[in-house]
């Protein structure tokens, strides 16, 4: 597969978030799960941002898969997602934050794994 | 690039979890990744330095100032948890990546082969320095010298709580034997 770094791009990376306002505290990460709020208004975007909603209008993904399946860093991709969740166009699902798993997590893993 | 229109979603009520596959280069993470991975793995490349990515378009820069990294990264979604896996190489020059790689995940399946023994330890220096919890399974190649696990233990100078195992990272089974031998691991840890 080639990756979207190794063409030269004619729009540089970094303007794929250039006109979105960023929260100064983006807790956005790469397992971040993002998906399109229910009442979002999904028109006039950029184009990333547009290319980024019909990726999703499919369901949710994480950031890391938006930004491998858009040819963008991940570093842009995490600013345009925490943009456009400031302006209420996407909803996140957050990884848990504590550095110990969670007990019940770590179950549903084993159970998970051991049912395949 | 593989379709994303094609492939299967989660749902958001899914909890996202990590786990961190690590080893030299060569060690198979690419193929484990393949093995455990519901969807076609993804190859990305993170870009690594210290300032700049965002404003720097570096493509065609003769003085290089950044490393770019390949990542091999999975997924597979179980009942209430999607695990996201992410291969990374475990060169300590690629320290910031590996730091942020490794927060929050649920441990880190360090892929060891005992034809070249002696690259692991930088991946196991960083995951010990890491604190981060974490078992090593022994990829094992048709040309592996059967060394006895023990003595594998004694070289990689393990704990002798760390799991230690040897899997085919072609098998899927295999595979996901290992990662439940790490995920038991884990929550010994957290019981304890």
């Amino acid at each position: 597969m080639t990756s979207g770094r190794q063409r030269r791009r004619v729009v540089p990376d970094y303007m794929a978030a250039a006109r979105l306002t960023v929260p100064e505290h983006i807790s956005v990460q790469r397992t971040t799960l993002v998906y399109i709020a229910p009442d979002a208004a999904t028109n006039g975007l950029d184009p990333p941002g547009s290319h980024l909603l019909a990726l999703l209008r499919d369901g949710p993904l994480s950031v890391y898969e938006c930004a491998a399946h858009l040819g963008l860093p991940y570093c842009v991709v995490r600013l345009l997602v925490a943009g456009l969740v400031g302006g209420g166009t996407l909803l996140t699902r957050d990884p848990p934050a504590t550095d110990l798993p969670d007990i019940e997590i770590l179950e549903l893993v084993l159970n998970g794994l051991r049912a395949l | 690039m593989a379709s994303a229109l094609s492939d299967s979603r989660v749902s958001a009520e899914h909890i996202p979890v990590k786990l961190v596959i690590a080893g030299p280069f060569g060690v198979g993470k690419t193929t484990i990744v393949g093995a455990l991975s519901e969807i076609k793995p993804l190859n990305t490349e993170e870009v690594l330095t210290q300032a700049g990515t965002l404003v720097d378009d570096l493509t065609g820069v003769n003085e290089k100032t950044t490393t770019t990294t390949a990542i091999d990264f999975g997924r597979l979604t179980l009942p209430g948890v999607v695990l996201y896996l992410f291969g990374a190489p475990g060169q300590t020059r690629f320290q910031v990546l590996w730091d942020e790689l490794v927060r929050g995940a649920l441990g880190v399946l360090v892929l060891a082969d005992t034809r070249r023994i002696d690259e692991s330890f930088a991946v196991l220096d960083l995951v010990e320095n890491a604190g981060i919890r974490y078992a090593v399974a022994v990829n094992h190649f048709p040309d592996s010298p059967d060394y006895p696990l023990e003595s594998v233990r004694q070289a990689l100078d393990l704990d002798p709580r760390t799991p230690l195992m040897v899997c085919d990272a072609r098998d899927p089974a295999s595979a996901r034997a290992s990662l439940i031998a790490l995920v038991e691991h884990v929550r010994e840890l957290v019981l304890s």
